[in-house]
């Protein structure tokens, strides 16, 4: 990094940090202020920006949701060899059908909701302002589960006593969350500002997955388990958090558990044959709807969330849903599905109302 | 690219090899991984995007076809790349038997033409920088991007592109050339400019 003062432009090209901002805005800051502090390499950095730019050419990027559906679209295009124990319902012919629905309602509808989980954020700052200013905690004091949306938008499940606490709003370069008790999670993707979760000693680190934590302050081991993408464990040694990724480090991929003991720092996985360590519903739920009643859908995720839904059932009475939602967080699969039936949405507390024009 | 998510190499390999086992959840995976940044390379062959896109969708269901026999592919990315370049062109090339056969790119064996538009084309070097990366032979832009974009090594260039590694070197070696050349033209052009407007 230090002789980047002395860099020419073929040097610029080569670099891999600088490429990584050029093409994908990694580490914004340190680069705008490297320009600042060494004006002298602004005639280079410009060149080999710009050089980078017209070799990418033009960015058509696909969103994600289009990039799920043709994925799906693929998934279902595979013959089912040999009957292999499928449910009936995951014949092809359903799913690509509704994908095609899929994907005109998507475009137009999938950013609607964006603004609704601001709502829900600023009356759960509104309750909970903490003893440090900034940090919410949301303690679940009733006897169901309790469903929390961080300021990023990754929904994070809590069970009866959990705790979490977390900023009102995260940091540029990392999100960091405390748990106590027993949650599942599931983070919104940003590989640029990576997800802690601080439990018990234990730090574990994502970039966008779902898994489920155990940390009961009576126990005296942590557990993880991974539902999907990867999962980074290591040990808190002391209470400074600057002091994370001193020591071991573990790698989780789905379906590995971790124990992690609180007293001796020692961490043992294991592979298990499905990922559930809490018995919630949206450890083992998948999402797979096949011309689903819209009803039924939203009855399914007011079990996985614990919220309430409300809806006009008159209104979605023909609306069906033929989509497999996978591990995003609970705004996102509601965009979706408001996409699919042209419905809006909007979150007050722990319920959400739909608004639709129905589906006939 | 949004998918710029560096998934670990270990990851995917051992993904790829639980895909060749037979597991589709993986496969989906390895698949939603690599579908941008294979798309956004098939933007260089052709401006039909619904082609692109069937043509990935028979990719995928290809190698899921063959997943058997595919364990021993180590370096995934330039795999895929590599199959994709081939299904395309030999599409591209069968599409223009039945319509109009315009060859005005005579040294390149790819589409007429594709879009090399730049971010900020309203400002004057990156157009110029635009017309440069289009003076270039397609082969030429091609390697720049798989070597800068896709940061591919000059090993998986050639593979992707069925060259040997030194015709890769050479590519790329001209190409920046070429490219800043042109710049210090641009610049230089731009330094006139505002000579002349303030005089």
């Amino acid at each position: 990094m230090n002789n980047y003062s002395h860099f020419q432009v073929k040097d610029w090209l080569d670099d891999p940090a600088f490429q990584r901002w050029v093409y994908h805005g990694e580490q914004d800051a340190f680069w705008k202020e490297f320009i600042h502090d060494h004006p002298g390499q602004q005639a280079n950095i410009d060149q080999a920006r710009e050089l980078l730019l017209a070799v990418r050419g033009e960015l058509d990027a696909l969103p994600d949701s289009e990039v799920k559906l043709r994925v799906n679209e693929i998934l279902n295009a595979i013959p089912d060899e040999k009957l292999r124990a499928l449910p009936w319902w995951r014949s092809n012919w359903l799913k690509i059908a509704a994908m095609l629905l899929l994907a005109l309602g998507i475009v137009t509808a999938l950013f609607k909701g964006r603004e609704n989980l601001q709502g829900l954020q600023t009356f759960v700052a509104g309750l909970n302002d903490g003893d440090k200013p900034g940090l919410l905690e949301i303690h679940n004091q009733t006897n169901a589960i309790q469903l929390v949306n961080l300021p990023d938008g990754s929904s994070v499940i809590l069970k009866k006593h959990a705790r979490i606490s977390y900023p009102a709003a995260f940091a540029a370069d990392r999100r960091e969350v405390t748990l106590r008790g027993e949650a599942f999670f599931e983070v919104v993707k940003n590989p640029e500002q990576p997800f802690f979760v601080f439990a018990g000693s234990m730090v574990t680190k994502v970039k966008g997955t779902s898994f489920s934590i155990k940390a009961n302050d009576d126990d005296e081991d942590v557990e993880l388990v991974v539902k999907t993408g990867v999962v980074e464990v290591s040990a808190l040694e002391n209470e400074e958090r600057s002091q994370v990724g001193a020591g071991k480090k573990l790698i989780l991929k789905p379906n590995e558990l971790v124990t992690f003991n609180r007293k001796s720092l020692n961490m043992v996985t294991k592979t298990v044959q499905k990922p559930v360590l809490l018995n919630l519903p949206a450890e083992s739920q998948n999402f797979e709807f096949k011309r689903t009643p819209l009803a039924e859908v939203f009855a399914e995720l007011e079990k996985t969330y614990g919220i309430r839904i409300q809806f006009d059932a008159r209104a979605i009475a023909h609306c069906t849903l033929t989509a497999k939602l996978g591990d995003e967080p609970v705004h996102e699969k509601l965009d979706l599905i408001c996409a699919v039936v042209n419905a809006r949405y909007e979150t007050r507390g722990s319920t959400v109302t739909i608004a639709s024009e129905g589906c006939e | 690219m949004k998918n710029s998510e560096r998934s670990s190499e270990t990851y995917l390999i051992t993904r790829w090899q639980q895909f060749c086992a037979g597991d589709k959840t993986a496969f989906g995976e390895l698949t939603e991984l690599n579908y941008a940044a294979l798309y956004h390379y098939g933007t260089r062959f052709t401006p039909d995007r619904d082609l692109i896109k069937d043509c990935l969708q028979d990719l995928f269901l290809e190698i899921w076809e063959k997943r058997e026999t595919l364990s021993y592919i180590a370096a995934i990315k330039p795999y895929l790349f590599q199959s994709l370049r081939n299904n395309l062109i030999r599409r591209i090339r069968r599409q223009s038997v039945f319509s109009d056969i315009r060859d005005d790119d005579v040294q390149d064996d790819i589409s007429p033409e594709s879009d090399w538009i730049i971010q900020e084309t309203d400002q004057l070097t990156s157009h110029r920088l635009k017309q440069a990366i289009d003076a270039l032979p397609k082969r030429q832009k091609e390697a720049l991007y798989l070597k800068y974009y896709e940061n591919l090594s000059y090993e998986e260039i050639a593979t992707v592109m069925g060259l040997q590694r030194q015709a890769v070197a050479n590519y790329l070696q001209y190409g920046i050339r070429k490219l800043r050349e042109y710049w210090q033209h641009a610049t230089i052009f731009l330094a006139l400019c505002s000579e002349i407007a303030w005089h």
